[in-house]
């Protein structure tokens, strides 16, 4: 009686205050704690894509006397309804399009710190505080690369569901020719428990 | 072994109800909010995995006011995103549904959804980030929509009003769009019962100002259980001196603040739940089954043989069925919330300036044991924000970051 009293006992508890667990999964797993906004897989998926259109685009190649194409990637602005860290999906872009091309464009830093460090690096070498010259320009881009993120959020009662798109441009910043575009859309559906309405 | 059976049947109907932290609302009146920081870091570290949201947003709203913005705004994401989540296990609802409905992961209610949505705006803002701080305004309004009242679901002014004015920082032609929806929301939360004035200032002029004052008042309600099971969810004020804020800038008088939120008539709207009417349901089970077991119990000890031995299983039964349903409400909530946020703006010279807040009694006298001198530097283009709640001045203040 009293074993099967500790047994009854023990799997009441059991699974009535489950455990908890930590697993390794693949960046591309779908994620099991979700929500309605880009997800790992779809900043991975975006990223891959996207270096993959530009290159086939043939807009980046070097020109026939061999010179390089240069960009620089200017902002991913956010006018969706979830916030977004939109460095991770830059960077990862940015990483994929190095990946893609690897030297055959010019992938220029443009950000703030960046522009710091160069700048304060040529004023020590004009000063002779350190080894080296100036004898480069400060490179140019030949283009720009910026993106927008949007969503359509659809409420009704218990059900929700969000629409993402994210768009890439790529132009030309001596005649402002829109030269590339592509982009990358996403859609969740969602429903409320009951516990939460 | 009847004992450990019900030591057993009473652990089992407890063990995963998880309370409300005791978050010490004193110290964090009294402005001792490194008291409570460290009440909630450690809430956060060691305590329920159901209450993570909310000991979150505490944590950030402590790390906020004390001007630690990038780490109020780690916080408030990750208070965000469980809120945000419709996500729930089958196993979490029926334990919620079953047994105590305060076992199941805290996502706070509509208005408290969208109070986390406006920290996270201003922290995104001052990280140099309208277009994600816009995000987070149109996130709670989405949280707002989901009260169980429709006629209440767009009326948060204070969301509205903020999106536009990042609109503006965008160069976004929907700026306007956002303050008509801001009057439109003003208008009606005062004709149902919110406090403030029709005619607000800000709302007549929201693109006004290059200096914008977020003022908090007062301490948001307390949920809390009434019926005769402590089935229902009601919320009460918590009284406080300070109703209403003024400010001063060099010693010239800016007026009194305009209020765009008032959190509680945003939580008082919130609507019946469907949660509302299972433990309506459960409390009906829970009398008749306590009662029909006290009953056939009471017949088994006036009856003999194979009759009385039915009767008292069956009753006990029924009773232990009455006692161990759980029909209280989760009555959990962000207690360190304001009950009230007001809005001033005034066009300011570009530098550095000194800045007087006064917090108001309800006659419109100023509370000295409240008041703020504080600098903020006005940038020469743009505009500079600074949040303030009525606070003894006893730690550190809110940021100013133009």
């Amino acid at each position: 009686m009293s074993i099967r009293f500790a047994a009854v006992a023990l799997l009441s508890l059991v699974t009535a205050c489950a455990g908890t667990r930590d697993t390794r999964v693949a960046p591309d797993a779908p994620d099991s704690v979700t929500g309605t906004g880009l997800q790992s897989q779809d900043i991975r998926t975006m990223a891959t894509d996207m270096a993959a259109k530009i290159k086939a685009s043939g807009v980046l190649a070097p020109a026939r006397d061999g010179e390089r194409a240069s960009f620089f990637i200017y902002e991913l602005r956010n006018d969706s309804s979830d916030t977004i860290d939109k460095e991770i999906i830059l960077t990862k872009l940015r990483t994929n399009l190095f990946e893609a091309f690897g030297r055959q464009i010019k992938i220029l830093d443009r950000s703030p710190q960046a522009n710091d460090l160069v700048d304060a690096e040529r004023r020590m070498k004009e000063r002779g505080q350190v080894s080296g010259t100036n004898d480069r320009q400060v490179a140019g881009s030949d283009f720009v690369l910026k993106g927008t993120i949007k969503s359509r959020d659809r409420q009704a009662g218990k059900l929700k569901s969000a629409y993402y798109l994210v768009t890439f441009e790529l132009t030309d910043l001596v005649t402002g020719e829109l030269c590339w575009t592509g982009d990358y859309e996403m859609k969740t559906e969602s429903e409320k428990s009951v516990i939460n309405r | 072994m009847r004992r450990s059976w019900l030591v057993f049947a009473a652990l089992l109907a407890g063990a995963c109800a998880v309370g409300q932290p005791a978050v010490p609302l004193n110290a964090f009146a009294a402005g001792d909010l490194a008291q409570v920081e460290a009440f909630a870091a450690q809430q956060v570290a060691d305590g329920p995995a159901e209450n993570q949201a909310l000991v979150h947003n505490v944590l950030a709203q402590c790390e906020l006011l004390q001007g630690r913005v990038d780490e109020a705004r780690r916080n408030f994401e990750v208070a965000g995103r469980i809120m945000g989540s419709w996500s729930t296990g089958g196993g979490e609802a029926t334990a919620a549904i079953l047994g105590s409905e305060s076992s199941k992961t805290y996502k706070g209610d509509p208005y408290e959804q969208a109070m986390n949505a406006y920290y996270l705006a201003l922290c995104f803002f001052w990280k140099g980030e309208p277009d994600n701080a816009r995000a987070a305004c149109k996130r709670g309004m989405l949280a707002d929509a989901e009260v169980g009242d429709e006629k209440f679901q767009a009326d948060n002014a204070l969301l509205f009003w903020m999106a536009g004015r990042f609109s503006i920082m965008l160069g976004s032609d929907d700026a306007d769009g956002y303050f008509g929806e801001a009057a439109t929301a003003h208008a009606f939360a005062i004709q149902h019962g919110a406090r403030g004035v029709p005619n607000n200032d800000v709302l007549a002029n929201p693109r006004r100002g290059n200096l914008v004052l977020v003022l908090e008042c007062g301490m948001a309600p307390e949920k809390y259980a009434e019926g005769g099971q402590g089935e229902l969810a009601r919320f009460r004020p918590r009284p406080h001196p300070a109703v209403a804020a003024r400010a001063s800038i060099d010693g010239r008088d800016l007026g009194v603040a305009s209020l765009l939120l008032d959190v509680d008539y945003q939580a008082r709207t919130l609507g019946g739940t469907e949660m509302e009417g299972i433990r309506k349901g459960k409390a009906v089970f829970k009398t008749a089954s306590t009662v029909a077991g006290v009953v056939l119990l009471d017949q088994a000890s006036r009856s003999k043989g194979d009759a009385a031995r039915t009767q008292a299983i069956a009753g006990g039964a029924l009773l232990l069925a009455g006692l161990l349903t759980s029909t209280s409400a989760d009555v959990r909530h962000w207690p360190t919330l304001p009950s009230t946020v007001h809005v001033l703006t005034a066009d300011v010279a570009p530098g550095d300036h000194q800045l007087t807040i006064d917090f108001l009694d309800a006659r419109g006298r100023p509370l000295p044991q409240f008041r703020q001198h504080t600098l903020v530097t006005v940038p020469a283009s743009g505009e500079a924000w600074h949040l303030a709640r009525s606070l003894p001045p006893v730690a550190p203040r809110a940021p100013s970051v133009p």
